[in-house]
């Protein structure tokens, strides 16, 4: 295998984030590399449309396809299906697969950690049937592939997300049956979001707003999930007051069920690399700590776009850059007239935005808290291994609230999925003080051949 | 402050069963534990149960073990193995379905034979079978291997089930857990110790060190210098796997222990050492001793190659300077006990029924007179008072 090139910057992910640091670091003259673990970049706000989907329905975000253009034309390197699953023991050179499983090593004078989040799924009896997804897999079918999630749809969970995932699905000709959210954002009613001043961007969402009521889709608030019936595929969700879990409220027939609670930022190859994490007060999600540009504990790496904490991709994309005339001022560039003005007026302006929606939704502890109760102990918690939720509450005792011993003594966690899915279910039953399981090598599942390969002794058989 | 007949630091496997033995001979036990129980080199280990003779160097050891004192040893652990679940009555994924030393030089083939005299000695069964045969008897093996040792006692138990099996027993026998408790003082007070912990203040005559790789940190608090090296070893876990490995598969040469857990996960280590020890964190996995490893694992069992690895982790290991356990008590500190070592997970049921012997005054079930702390004293008994 090859020695590592070196570059001046490793861009990990090619989302809004990733992209726009990219191309404000290429512009300038530094030579860049983006690696992404997807066919094409645009990460999941700007996830490409199939061709012949682009072809019939046009593209659903062309200021991504012309952002991802302007990178290429800047003279990025694009290293696409390429997945980055470890670092080497030096601390700084990335381990990386690519499309044919051949090992790659990548080291940049400065790394860019751009990996974006994880759904926050919470476990219900069901939650295994075919038909139940998440609304960002939902809204991925719909974008990128043009076809609906199902005939029939409840969304659920909490959060601003569903909204835009629920008119996607209207666009397609789909049947919401209606949104469960699980805390109370929108008193009194869906429309008053649009009737007090707000920042533009919550206008976007009263904007949503407006279209559901439109189609009169009915949002229950106060409203979670207790379970999925189904033979074969969901067919009905049954509904409860959060308050009352124990008294079911209301059953829908469906064929498609999207519940999710928001995101989780993905700090783990931040984490592997030696980055100061810390646990959000206010989520409870293993956080980097960063300065304002992004700059973590470690000088050479920073942390941005949703991996630094769960803010939008508007805001990805000014936190890309902000890590990027960060470098650039340590590299002796001057930034462009009113450049870092207009970049902290967006940053203030869409800090006000995440501070009013955040407090609008219930935080994930909340959610925790709220949760915890609905789910019976004969519900798989962990998909992976088949592990019930009464099987994590028996160990309580012992496990003391430590994650990793609720892991070690029920193998929740332990499979291919390491804990992505389950994670924060698993420690909302277990009580832990922290929901992150560590972060280890491989990231993600590797190829023993390319083990092999690096081991200098032949590829893939 | 409250009193015990013993009290035992470090709720790994060892500290789990010696819990057990003594709870059951109706001692007054407390457990103290830094951090959640069975959580380090305990609930990190591979679970192996080693019978047969094992190879005398982890990747990068400085001085070979030696193999041939071991050979009583295992010999005494497998017997009380057999009976572990049914004693415990619980399921510790208990696996005696034998395993194979594979050998790939003729030196190696030397040492097959060589090993086989001592565990013929002891009565440990085995039988070497030259490569073909090997392969015959176990097909994933690959051209590489010229012979292979077979001991159908070999075996494996889940160490994510055994000691939280050895700590229940405990409790239900009146033993006191007290997880989250890292013991801070230890003090003489009149005929007894006087053990500190966060807020528990526990006296008892008698002190038994189980603190795996901490157990010199503990000893130290007693006024105690043990000269301990501990070292932080690597484990890998591929994803399940539909091709059945019945056996488990060992290397007289190089760092190879690789079997199949009752997940179907195959589980891959032989000693290799993790990228650092972390006394007071986590140890971290690293990249070459992965690479090395799998590569090892791909030679002998060549369809590990399909396979993808899910994940690495590493553990702390409670070695010695000479590689050989520690068990007895510490000279000048009488009640003041200490057990450890490399392969105490194979050897569990064999040290917790030696405490309990020195414990009681009876007489232990294998010698151990050359295997206690004296050796590794830095100080003589009469300097540190």
């Amino acid at each position: 295998m090859s020695l590592p090139e070196e570059r001046d910057v490793v861009i990990v992910g090619g989302g809004p984030a990733g992209l726009a640091a990219a191309r404000r670091l290429a512009a300038a003259g530094l030579s860049v590399t983006v690696v992404d673990e997807q066919p094409e970049l645009g990460g999941q706000y700007f996830r490409r449309p199939a061709p012949e989907v682009a072809r019939v329905w046009g593209d659903h975000r062309p200021e991504g396809r012309r952002l991802i253009d302007a990178v290429r034309a800047a003279g990025v390197e694009c290293r696409t299906g390429h997945l980055v699953w470890g670092v080497d023991d030096d601390g700084r050179t990335l381990l990386v697969s690519d499309p044919a499983e051949r090992p790659v090593r990548l080291r940049g004078r400065y790394l860019i950690v751009a990996t974006g989040a994880y759904e926050r799924p919470f476990p219900f009896p069901g939650w295994q049937l075919p038909g139940v997804t998440t609304p960002g897999f939902a809204q991925h079918l719909a974008a990128a592939d043009h076809t609906p999630v199902g005939e029939r749809v409840v969304l659920a969970g909490s959060g601003p997300f569903l909204l835009p995932v629920a008119c996607s699905l209207l666009a397609l000709g789909v049947t919401v049956a209606g949104i469960a959210e699980a805390g109370r954002p929108y008193r009194p009613s869906l429309r008053a979001l649009g009737a007090v001043r707000h920042p533009a961007r919550l206008r976007e969402l009263a904007g949503y707003a407006a279209r559901l009521a439109r189609a009169r889709v009915p949002i229950w608030q106060d409203t979670v999930v207790v379970r999925a019936d189904g033979r074969d595929r969901v067919t009905s969700v049954t509904l409860a007051a959060a308050s009352a879990p124990a008294r079911p409220v209301r059953t829908v027939a469906v064929d498609a069920l999207c519940v999710g609670y928001g995101f989780r930022p993905q700090a783990d190859l931040a984490r592997m690399l030696g980055c100061a994490v810390r646990t959000d007060p206010a989520t409870g999600d293993a956080t980097p700590v960063l300065t304002p540009s992004g700059r973590s504990s470690r000088a050479d790496v920073y942390v941005i776009g949703e991996a630094a904490g769960i803010g939008g991709a508007p805001t990805a994309a000014v936190r890309g850059l902000s890590a990027a005339l960060d470098i650039l001022g340590r590299e002796g560039h001057r930034p462009r007239a009113g450049e870092l003005r207009g970049l902290a007026a967006d940053g203030r302006r869409l800090e006000r935005f995440k501070s009013l929606t955040d407090a609008l939704y219930p935080t994930p502890a909340d959610l925790a808290r709220l949760l915890r109760p609905t789910l019976p102990d004969t519900a798989t918690l962990c998909r992976c291994e088949a592990i019930t939720a009464g099987e994590v509450r028996r160990t309580a005792g012992t496990a003391a609230g430590d994650v990793n011993a609720t892991k070690a003594w029920t193998r929740a966690g332990m499979g291919p999925c390491q804990g992505r899915e389950c994670g924060f279910a698993v420690s909302a039953v277990a009580r832990t003080s922290s929901d992150v399981f560590p972060s280890r090598l491989p990231v993600r599942p590797v190829a023993v051949a390319t083990l092999l390969e690096m081991a200098g002794e032949g590829g893939p058989a | 402050m409250t009193t015990a007949d013993v009290v035992i630091i470090g709720a790994g496997v060892l500290g789990a069963s010696a819990a057990s033995r003594l709870a059951r001979d109706g001692h007054r036990v407390v457990v103290l534990e830094r951090g959640a129980p069975g959580r380090e080199g305990s609930g990190t280990t591979a679970g192996n149960l080693h019978v047969q003779a094992v190879h005398t160097r982890r990747p990068g050891q400085a001085v070979p073990l030696d193999s041939a004192r071991f050979a009583p040893l295992q010999r005494a652990a497998s017997d009380l193995w057999e009976d572990v679940e049914d004693d415990l009555d619980a399921s510790v994924e208990l696996r005696r379905s034998g395993g194979f030393t594979v050998a790939e030089t003729p030196e190696q083939v030397r040492e097959l034979h060589e090993k086989q005299a001592w565990e013929n000695a002891v009565g440990i069964t085995t039988e070497i079978l030259d490569g073909d045969a090997a392969r015959e008897a176990l097909p994933q093996l690959g051209p590489t291997v010229a012979a292979a040792t077979w001991c159908r006692h070999d075996g494996y138990a889940n160490p994510l089930k055994v000691t939280p099996a050895y700590l229940a027993d405990a409790v239900r026998h009146g033993a006191e857990l007290v997880p989250f408790a890292p013991v801070t003082g230890i003090t003489r007070d009149g005929g007894a110790w006087r053990v500190t912990a966060r807020t528990r203040e526990v006296r008892a005559p008698v002190v038994i060190d189980v603190a795996g790789p901490w157990l010199h940190r503990i000893a130290a608090l007693a006024g105690v210098r043990l000269d301990m090296s501990p070292v932080a070893i690597q484990m890998h876990a591929t994803v399940r796997s539909s091709d059945g490995l019945p056996h488990l598969v060992q290397h007289i040469g190089e760092g190879l222990s690789v079997k199949q857990v009752s997940a179907g996960n195959l589980l891959v280590g032989g000693g290799w050492p993790a990228r650092r020890l972390d006394l007071d964190g986590r140890s971290d996995a690293g990249v070459d001793s992965m690479v090395g490893n799998m590569a090892l694992a791909v030679r002998i069992l060549p369809f590990v190659r399909r396979l993808r690895l899910l994940r690495a982790w590493a553990g702390p290991l409670a070695a010695t300077p000479d590689e050989m356990p520690v068990i007895g008590e510490v000279p000048g500190s009488p009640g003041f006990l200490v057990a450890g070592g490399t392969y105490a997970f194979t050897f569990a049921p064999l040290w917790a029924e030696t405490l309990r012997c020195l414990v009681t005054g009876a007489k232990p079930p294998v010698d151990i007179s050359d295997l206690g702390p004296e050796r590794l004293m830095q100080d003589l008994p009469e300097k540190k008072r």
